[in-house]
């Protein structure tokens, strides 16, 4: 056995390769060879090529009809292309080890593996990130961990916020009461919903704050809860058009509980004009009028 | 000699001598047999007393003096009243030696003595003489507001020093309230965060509880493989130890081996028939090899029948 993970990778490719000689392809030998190869590559820092040769040895594994060990050998070569700054290699990598997980059978690794691709990408490909996430989350809730997706959740509705898509960061925290609920975990589901009416309030939007704390409103624990209270004076002191008040409720102990996301979104309230609500419910009678001449 | 003695010896004294005391004996044979006198004037000395301790109650500052003589004069003033009609009677008596005009004399000054007695001032009277003071006012009968000009200068609404500090004492515990507030909301705060605090490790105790169980069943799994396992590998073992009775069978066979192809090349010296060169030491090895394999089962099975 040379150790010189060149030679390795000759040697494997050799014994893959079929020809005339070759009637089938010696996986097994041929996978050991790689794996040795990438790991002395890795050592050696050289990445590109220990990429190469963990892709190979995943494939070897594959042949082998052992995916969990090929799932391995891809998040590695994710981690190695994650180093060398290929983001879209990093993400289909990682997607390939996910698959190779779920044949496995085993959805929480798949969705850690695409936890961790769409952490690596979110600063430079945050839309893919986005598709990541939420994969992800699904691939949780059809298997019943929805207690696991809160992180994932958060994760995604702060990439959200930074891109500035408010209504997407208010679906994803509903999204996230919503798996709240199903695991009876009212904290985290209260939590998540305060923080949906203050992405809302934030994108200056106080109809559907309003209707967001409405429907939140029909779980009565909610209603009675600290975070629905704070959520309650929130919503009438913008009616009011009461600016005091609103930066009073924002300093609360109970929004200080919340995501550091939310926390900056709370303390930068109000933004824009307050006043405004109650003309604009007049205008809105306004053209009813209209419509029904 | 103590001092009783002498207040003794002293009474004697002066009770053998009282009958040289011309104004006692004045005093006592001017009213001599009449009790109307006698009577008449122990009253007016009881005025006369009355008036005094009035009078002192009038300059007295402390109130509960002044109460307490206040009520003396009653007391007086209630059994004068009694007395007073005792003389109406013993004034209407006719009394020896007495003109019809002295009579008349005593029975107006048995009728002028209720007045003198109502006179003597003891804090309850509101007469029109005396101007309506604050000083000895113990009953409630005649509650009034006194708004009378003395009081009502500039001073009556001025602070007092009292009325100033008592405001200062205020406000200094408005000040430690306040503080005391603060700390209150401090510790509210405190308490809201670790009311969520708890909420959190609560939540992420439930969510670590399926995944327990999930190792627990696959550790359960893993160790019951392991004991497995483990059986199966003793098994082998004590069936390779007995490799020992094979080396020894080998070692054995080889020996014999070697003796027959001994014996056969003495045999081929001795025999020259084919047939018998070919046959016999075969025939040997068979019966050598028969007894060997017997000989190793025989090993086997008891070794078996052992582990």
């Amino acid at each position: 056995m040379s150790s010189d993970p060149d030679k390795l990778v000759a040697k494997a490719d050799k014994l893959t390769k079929l020809t005339l000689t070759r009637w089938s392809a010696d996986w097994r030998n041929a996978t050991l060879n790689y794996e040795q190869a990438a790991n002395a590559y890795r050592v050696a820092k050289k990445y590109e090529k220990a990429k190469d040769a963990f892709e190979k040895a995943s494939k070897g594994q594959e042949m082998l009809t052992s995916p969990w060990d090929a799932a391995k050998h891809m998040e590695s070569a994710a981690a190695l292309a994650k180093e060398l700054g290929n983001w879209n290699d990093v993400a289909d990598l990682y997607r390939r080890a996910s698959e190779l997980y779920v044949e496995c059978g085993r959805a929480q690794p798949a969705s850690d593996a695409l936890g961790k691709a769409a952490r690596a990408v979110e600063d430079h490909l945050p839309d893919v990130a986005v598709q990541l996430y939420t994969d992800a989350c699904s691939l949780l809730e059809e298997d019943d961990k929805d207690q696991m997706a809160f992180d994932l959740y958060r994760a995604l509705t702060a990439v959200h916020i930074k891109l500035e898509k408010y209504t997407d960061a208010a679906a994803a925290l509903l999204r996230l009461g919503l798996a709240a609920d199903k695991c009876n975990a009212s904290n985290s589901q209260f939590k998540a919903y305060l923080s949906a009416i203050i992405v809302y309030l934030y994108a200056n939007d106080v109809k559907a704050a309003e209707k967001c704390y409405n429907d939140c409103s029909q779980i009565p624990a909610f209603l009675g809860s600290d975070q629905g209270r704070c959520g309650s004076r929130l919503i009438s002191a913008y009616s009011e058009g009461n600016v005091e008040e609103i930066k009073r409720v924002a300093q609360s102990s109970t929004i200080t509980h919340l995501d550091h996301a939310i926390i900056k979104l709370g303390r930068k309230l109000p933004t824009g004009e307050v006043t405004a609500v109650k003309a604009g419910t007049e205008e809105g009678e306004g053209l009813d009028e209209d419509d029904l001449t | 000699m103590s001092v009783i003695d002498i207040i003794f010896r002293v009474d004697e004294i002066c009770k053998r001598y009282d009958k040289y005391d011309i104004e006692k004996q004045r005093e006592l044979n001017a009213y001599g047999d009449d009790v109307f006198a006698r009577l008449y004037a122990t009253v007016e000395a009881d005025i006369d007393a009355a008036m005094g301790k009035a009078d002192r109650a009038a300059k007295e500052s402390k109130r509960a003096v002044t109460a307490a003589l206040n009520a003396e004069n009653r007391k007086t003033k209630a059994r004068l009243m009694d007395e007073v009609t005792k003389l109406q009677k013993l004034a209407r008596k006719k009394v020896k030696g007495l003109s019809k005009e002295e009579q008349a004399i005593r029975a107006d000054l048995v009728l002028a003595l209720p007045e003198r007695i109502q006179a003597i001032p003891d804090g309850t009277t509101t007469g029109a003489d005396q101007g309506g003071g604050w000083g000895g006012s113990a009953s409630h009968k005649n509650i009034t507001f006194d708004t009378s000009e003395e009081n009502l200068n500039d001073d009556f609404f001025q602070q007092s020093e009292e009325s100033s500090q008592f405001r200062q004492e205020h406000e200094r515990r408005k000040l430690k309230q306040a503080c005391k507030d603060e700390g209150l909301d401090v510790i509210s705060d405190g308490l809201d965060t670790l009311k969520n605090l708890a909420h959190d490790m609560g939540e992420e105790l439930d969510r670590q509880v399926p995944l327990m169980d999930e190792i627990d069943t696959k550790v359960d799994r893993a160790n019951s493989e392991l004991r497995n396992t483990n059986v199966r590998l003793k098994q082998t073992i004590t069936s390779l130890r007995s490799s020992r009775n094979f080396c020894i069978d080998i070692i054995l066979l080889c020996v014999i081996l070697g003796i027959a192809s001994y014996i056969y090349k003495y045999v081929c010296v001795l025999y020259l028939n084919s047939l018998t060169y070919f046959l016999l030491p075969l025939l040997a090895v068979f019966h050598l090899l028969s007894c060997l394999a017997n000989t190793y089962l025989f090993c086997t099975c008891c070794s078996i029948l052992q582990g």
